[in-house]
């Protein structure tokens, strides 16, 4: 791969996804999109690239871009953020919505494992909830709805019981019962694209370790749209050591509850 | 430094080493298994005794109980499962966390490990990112 090659590769990522593509990920990069050039029938990926800076970006663009996110996930990442979330939060939405469903929203769901850990919490204390689950990449999508892991990803962060009480074995595989899979309703989305002024909110948010390789201007936007579709009272989780700093104003952490944020008053008054 | 298995006083010696060590003891009849589950468990500040099969292991518990055991299913002399239920037939042998570490990947083999009395379950192959999220499951880190 040419420095030129990179350098349009990086201003891809960053206009596309708000992707903070760094140098020292040249060699990384290379790695991931050696196997997007031979699906996609070409035979280098210096190949693949001159084909598409001399298109406009469709299809072949973004196969390349969802290969240079970062899909690592695993089930109950951050396992205090769940701790929190089915201790405190969804008891709490329990009593507030009053058999309302509960509305979920995993931005930036990757393979789905956050999905099926919210949605385990839920099943467990008997909560209501809907999951809406979105992401960049169709490729981690196809997965995410098949419910289906390896013994490998299977067991990342998930005990032996609660694997056997929620997943089936087929073969090799590990899939996601039945119950647990119609919580969650998986979708397309990019987060930098503004969503329709009546989107349905959402009681909580989940949107782990999406912004951590995101310039600046991109993780404010994202903030504030995950402003516009949190109810007032909702909750934001965020990675465990992620923070917000100057990128928005949309949000303040919860002291004590790492990667927890609520509204901040300068948001709540603008709606108001 | 290579440890022999199933001396009690071996566990003490490495006790001295800093103020409150957990203790961790791998049960495989795998050398290459117990040194690479050695290495990740080192990793996570645990002293680390060894033990080829589950009556190696046995002595073991009666000297000195762990904190956590890592077991193997299936060894010569005494499997997995038939240590497990006499381990936790001795005084103070419910103490251990034990974790199954081994090839077997069938659900009902898992459940009929779980409810032999093992709190959680390793299926290999595994790396030290599923070691350590069992680990943090389990309570022991």
């Amino acid at each position: 791969m040419s420095p030129e090659d990179f350098d349009r590769l990086q201003s891809l990522m960053a206009t596309r996804a708000g992707y903070r593509l760094t140098r020292d990920r040249m060699k990384l990069a290379e790695h991931r999109l050696g196997p997007v050039a031979r699906r996609e029938g070409f035979e280098t990926v210096d190949a693949m690239l001159a084909a598409l800076w001399g298109k406009p970006v469709a299809g072949l663009g973004w196969s390349i871009i969802e290969a240079l996110l970062n899909p690592e996930t695993w089930f109950r990442r951050d396992r205090a953020a769940f701790e929190t979330f089915s201790r405190e939060l969804l008891p709490a939405l329990i009593r507030a919505r009053a058999g309302q469903p509960i509305r979920i929203w995993s931005a930036g769901c990757s393979t789905g494992q956050e999905v099926w850990s919210i949605g385990m919490a839920a099943l467990e204390l008997g909560a209501p909830v809907e999951i809406v689950a979105t992401d960049l990449s169709r490729r981690a999508l196809e997965k995410a709805r098949t419910g289906a892991y390896t013994g490998f990803e299977i067991q990342r962060g998930l005990k032996a019981q609660t694997m056997l009480r929620w997943f089936d074995q087929a073969e090799d595989a590990w899939i996601a019962r039945a119950e647990l899979r119609a919580l969650a309703h998986f979708a397309r989305a990019n987060l930098l694209t503004a969503p329709a002024a009546d989107a349905p909110r959402f009681d909580v948010i989940f949107c782990r370790h999406v912004m951590d390789d995101m310039e600046s201007a991109a993780r404010g936007q994202v903030l504030d749209q995950l402003e516009r579709r949190l109810v007032d009272d909702g909750c934001l989780f965020l990675g465990a050591e992620e923070r917000i700093g100057d990128d928005s104003l949309a949000f303040r952490p919860v002291a004590g509850r790492k990667g927890l944020f609520v509204k901040s008053p300068a948001a709540l008054k603008r709606a108001a | 430094m290579r440890r022999c298995a199933g001396r009690a006083p071996r566990g003490l010696s490495s006790r001295k080493k800093s103020v409150t060590p957990r203790t961790c003891l791998i049960v495989d009849d795998s050398r290459i298994i117990r040194k690479v589950a050695r290495r990740i468990v080192e990793g996570l500040k645990f002293d680390v005794d060894e033990a080829a099969d589950g009556s190696e292991a046995l002595a073991f518990c009666a000297g000195v109980m762990p904190d956590v055991i890592l077991l193997d299913w299936s060894m010569p002399v005494m499997d997995g499962l038939t240590f497990l239920r006499r381990l936790r037939a001795l005084p103070g042998g419910d103490r251990p966390k034990v974790l199954f570490c081994t090839i077997e990947t069938r659900a009902e083999r898992i459940a009929e490990a779980l409810s032999a009395g093992a709190d959680d379950y390793v299926m290999k192959p595994f790396d030290g990112e599923i070691l350590s999220s069992k680990f943090a499951e389990v309570g022991a880190v």
